[in-house]
């Protein structure tokens, strides 16, 4: 959990005979994430045929496909699917070229009656706007001292039209009122016809193409499409109900052929990314080594001969090609959520789900500690989950669950329950509820001590865990002199001693910090030494990385690192200082629970009545659903700016096994 | 207000923080820096764009794949605005993500033009893919069928039911008289802009306000342009321009493009838009070297526009759109800078090209 799963890396040496045998128990256990090894094999050898066979496969599955979507007919797999050995081409191409041609001699008709169709009801729609006008259609056209376009246009482009023609004289009617085809007229005189011609052409109005050979009036023109069109659609109805039959008839077959087409494909797509030599192909990929042993077995099943040759690859050193799998755990996938928002990662990288699962609600009840609220929102929480209120929802149920778990947990230690606090409990609630830690509106400063005094023990983690993380991943630079290495960790301890002896007798002094700075140490020689460190932490990263020390040359890139380091030692010195400062808000949302619902008590009066009890309900919803959110946000924001960025970088490579079919979550 | 907190509590904080990891003026200046291509791929790593490149083999790290992956930190951005922004913001954001897809569909049409150009030995999909945007999910148009349909009539014909189907339906009646992608272009690129401004329009109070402003200037920059190029570089006549730009935007109104069209002078008018631009005329006078700079100048006052808008009440879409054009025009320079290093160009032949670093000038 605290880490991605170990991987080991799969390298195997298959015979030529067993290669479609290996294939099929590659790609059909879903856990084998292949690597292109293609580029192992002999280049002698030529163009694999395994390229041409796949390319063939592909274009049959998009032919068995594209016969299916002619008959309507959902790409489905057959219910009892099985992997079978590879498809044979050949053998199957008689059986979908006869099926093809069944079905293509009908489609073509049904398609060229639409496309037919669809020209009358166009001629038809086009003609409608002017059916009522008395005149020949093509007189249109023959007018000697006026200039006419009849045609449609974008509605969207009309407005920009008459914009256009604002300084020719013209006329301009709009036929017909369509929010997609809008027929119009414009009529202006012929001295300007190449001024209108370039408007709407520009404007992309297309004039309607009459249809030449119906003559007439438009209201007999009309008539006659109308008749053409009931016949094409009669027609066009038959060859529907041909396709039906034919739908019915191959329903099976189809479902079949798409079948094994498609895992052939897809073994042979896993296949072209195979090393070919000689008369073995070489495949590498990567396992999760829980899974080796199983995967093992199969493959040795499916061949005798096969060389297996597999490396555990250690979560330690930098691992940027080994692809990172998750362990999921349905209880934690709103935590994984965020943190997958944050970045997914790193092989070998501590995974910070657990870690956050644990500080996320915590500081979030910390922040809303209400027994009453945070019983609401955890109810709340678990109906979204179950999709019984907002499903809509529902990946966020779990996460507002164990925030108002927390909350709740958070309002009993501060003895506040929907509000109500002290004297008010007894007051109202009649019975006696008093804190049993501490109630943060009578104890201001202390509750901002301790929420300092959580952030820099959350802090110190965080460092430890970035530590952790460059120990594991071998980056010694980044551990020694890195942002969060050992140097600026010691260097933050020497700034809290400080601090500690800075703020030490005021209320506000957080406990770690006054601790640190009792014990024996010279902390101030010991600040100047690492300030010095971490000032120059640039300068001896590149010296144990190997690189050049100082980036630039002479006596103006000797000054511009000095000014570079200095800023970075202020930058550090600021971000250290800020970062522990910013767990203030923890214990100031805390105090500003217990001050908003005084707001509220204000509002409501002092007599018990209807008035007073509306007014509370209200109140409270109003502080679950606007401050639950703020806290939320701060929380969210503590973990995205403080806590993640100490030691999480992610940036990972996602694990994507080879699969016959897709998994119900993909479909 | 409650509202727009509850809708952008969480988007407003991890934008922020993205927008905390986009390159700073100085690292551009550093990466631009690197003496070759190489090095400058290298520096790239130590950048948020390291973890795009990384994974690249040294074969495969050329320029145009270096590229290709930068922009998918763009299209990451895109997908986690849109999957976090408040439900009635997210068709803009959807819509101003389409604009990338926009010029995937014209680089489609563009090959399916030139394809008979090219060397017959390399599949035509296999070299469009890498000028593509990496859309991934979000993509409506089946490119690939349409590269491999091989003309335009074909291709254009594949995109029945996607978004562009009615207005490639009314530009292919020209396409087929006239045999130019122009109008297809302009009419894609004025359908584009006037859903984004549809949608702005659907929105209300300061989402609307801070949409028009920010949208409303990347407009302007790209109206203003249009009406430029098409009068100086295709000498199209008043109605023509009036039709190939649009009436809204944040700065440059309707009469100003009209302004344009009618013959009055470009200078004057775009002086009067943008009094802190001064050189125009200077700009006006060389078009082929001014007009990239006078879109550089107006493409910094978008960048402006967005920084603003960082500052303040932050619970408004203005957040989100601000920082993916910033994302934006960071990839353009990066891209600016891969190609003058992978071309060899000298310094002062690409720095003025970036928009960053002269942002501090």
């Amino acid at each position: 959990m605290l880490f991605p799963k170990e991987m080991s890396e799969v390298e195997l040496i298959v015979p030529s005979k067993d290669l479609v045998a290996v294939a099929k128990v590659l790609s059909g256990r879903g856990v084998f994430h292949q690597v292109d090894s293609s580029y192992l094999g002999l280049e002698s050898l030529g163009p694999s045929t395994w390229q041409e066979k796949a390319g063939s496969l592909s274009a049959m599955e998009r032919r068995v496909q594209a016969i299916m979507q002619s008959l309507s007919l959902p790409e489905e797999y057959p219910v009892k699917a099985e992997v079978g050995s590879m498809v044979d081409l050949d053998a199957l191409r008689p059986s979908v070229d006869r099926i093809d041609d069944e079905v293509k001699g009908v489609s073509d008709q049904l398609s060229a009656e639409n496309k037919r169709l669809e020209l009358l009801e166009s001629q038809l729609r086009q003609i409608e706007p002017i059916a009522d006008v008395k005149v020949e259609v093509g007189a249109l056209r023959k007018s000697s001292f006026m200039h006419s376009i009849l045609g449609v246009i974008p509605s969207a482009n009309i407005s920009r039209l008459k914009t256009s023609l604002l300084r020719v004289p013209h006329v301009f009617f709009t036929l017909r009122e369509d929010p997609q085809k809008p027929v119009v007229w414009i009529l202006g005189s012929k001295s300007n016809s190449d001024v209108l011609e370039r408007a709407a052409k520009s404007a992309y109005l297309n004039p309607l193409s009459l249809p030449e050979e119906f003559s007439g009036t438009p209201e007999q023109i009309t008539e006659l499409l109308k008749k053409e069109i009931e016949v094409s659609k009669k027609k066009i109805a038959e060859l529907g109900a041909n396709l039906v039959g034919l739908a019915s008839t191959y329903k099976n077959d189809l479902q079949n052929m798409l079948w094994d087409v498609h895992i052939s494909r897809v073994m042979a797509d896993a296949i072209v990314r195979f090393g070919q030599l000689r008369h073995t192909y070489v495949v590498v990929g990567w396992v999760p080594t829980s899974e080796l042993e199983t995967l093992t077995t199969r493959l040795k099943e499916a061949s005798r001969e096969i060389l297996i040759e597999t490396m555990a690859t250690s979560r330690s050193g930098h691992h940027t090609q080994v692809p990172v799998a998750l362990s999921t755990n349905k209880w934690l996938k709103p935590i994984q959520m965020l943190v997958g928002t944050y970045g997914h990662p790193s092989y070998g990288e501590l995974d910070p789900t657990l870690l956050m699962a644990f500080t996320f609600p915590l500081l979030y009840g910390a922040m809303f500690g209400d027994l009453g609220q945070g019983f609401v929102l955890l109810v709340l929480g678990i109906l979204m989950h179950n999709r019984i209120f907002m499903g809509g929802m529902q990946s966020l149920g779990l996460l507002i669950a164990y925030c108002g778990a927390s909350a709740a947990f958070f309002g009993y230690l501060y003895g506040s329950i929907f509000g109500f606090e002290g004297h008010l409990i007894e007051e109202y609630l009649h019975f006696h509820f008093e804190p049993t830690w501490i109630s943060p509106m009578e104890n201001i400063l202390s509750i901002l001590s301790i929420a300092i005094d959580a952030g820099i023990v959350i802090l110190m983690f965080s460092f430890l865990l970035g530590m952790l993380n460059n120990i594991r991943s071998r980056d010694w630079a980044h551990l020694l002199f890195g942002h969060t290495g050992i140097a600026a960790f010691i260097f933050y301890i020497c700034f809290l001693a400080m601090l500690g002896g800075f703020l030490g007798d005021t209320a506000l002094a957080p406990k770690v910090a006054v601790a640190i700075n009792s014990l024996p140490l010279p902390f101030t020689t010991l600040l100047a030494v690492f300030g010095i460190i971490v000032m120059f932490g640039g300068f001896f990263r590149n010296m144990v990385e190997g690189h050049t020390l100082i980036e630039g040359k002479g006596i103006g890139g000797f000054l511009m690192f000095l000014i570079q380091s200095l800023m970075d030692l202020i930058e550090t010195v600021i971000s250290m200082l800020s970062n522990t400062l910013s767990f203030i808000r923890v214990g100031a949302f805390a105090v500003a629970h217990g001050g908003l619902s005084l707001a509220i008590f204000s509002l409501a009066g002092h007599e018990p009545d209807f008035g007073f009890w509306v007014t509370i309900v209200i109140g409270n919803i109003f502080i679950i659903g606007f401050e639950g959110l703020i806290v939320g946000i701060q929380t969210m924001r503590l973990h995205y700016y403080e806590i993640l960025g100490k030691f999480f970088h992610g940036g990972g490579m996602h694990f994507e096994p080879l699969k016959l079919s897709p998994s119900k979550e993909e479909a | 207000m409650a509202s727009g907190v509850s809708g952008y509590a969480a988007i407003s904080t991890r934008v922020r923080a993205m927008y905390s990891d986009l390159l700073t003026p100085q690292d551009i200046t550093r990466l631009s820096d690197s003496p070759d291509f190489q090095s400058l791929a290298g520096a790239l790593k130590s950048t948020p764009y390291g973890k795009y490149i990384s994974g690249l083999k040294d074969t495969e790290l050329t320029p145009r794949r270096v590229i290709l992956q930068i922009r998918q930190r763009l299209a990451d951005s895109y997908s986690s605005v849109v999957q976090q922004a408040p439900e009635q913001t997210r068709p803009l954001i959807k819509q101003m993500y389409r604009y990338f897809e926009v010029g995937n569909l014209k680089a489609v049409l563009r090959s399916i033009q030139t394809v008979s150009s090219w060397n017959s030995d390399v599949p035509a999909w296999e070299r469009v893919r890498e000028v593509l945007f990496p859309f991934g999910s979000f993509a409506s148009i089946p490119a690939q069928a349409m590269v491999d349909s091989g003309n335009i009539a074909s291709a254009v014909d594949l995109l029945k039911g996607t978004p562009y189907e009615a207005t490639m339906s009314f530009a292919m009646k020209r396409f087929s008289t006239e045999q130019n992608l122009f109008p297809l272009e302009v009419a894609l690129d004025l359908d584009y802009w006037r859903g984004l401004w549809g949608e702005i329009k659907n929105l209300s109070g300061r989402d609307r306000e801070m949409g028009a402003k920010l949208v409303g200037s990347l407009l302007d920059l790209n109206n203003l342009m249009w009406v430029i190029r098409y009068k100086i570089y295709h000498k199209l006549s008043e109605e023509e321009l009036i039709n190939y730009t649009l009436p809204f935007g944040y700065r440059v109104k309707d009469e100003d493009v009209r302004a344009i069209a009618a013959g009055s002078d470009i200078a004057a008018v775009v002086s009067r838009i943008y009094p802190n631009i001064t050189d125009v005329n200077m700009l006006l006078e060389h078009p082929q070297s001014g007009l990239p700079k006078l879109e550089h100048h107006l493409k910094q006052q978008v960048m402006r526009q967005c920084i603003s808008a960082f500052i303040g009440y932050p619970f408004h879409i203005g957040l989100p759109l601000a920082y993916l054009i910033l994302s934006d025009f960071e990839v353009q320079d990066l891209v600016v800078l891969i190609e003058a290093k992978s071309s060899k160009l000298k310094d002062e032949e690409f720095h003025p090209l970036l928009l960053k670093t002269n942002m501090i000038q």
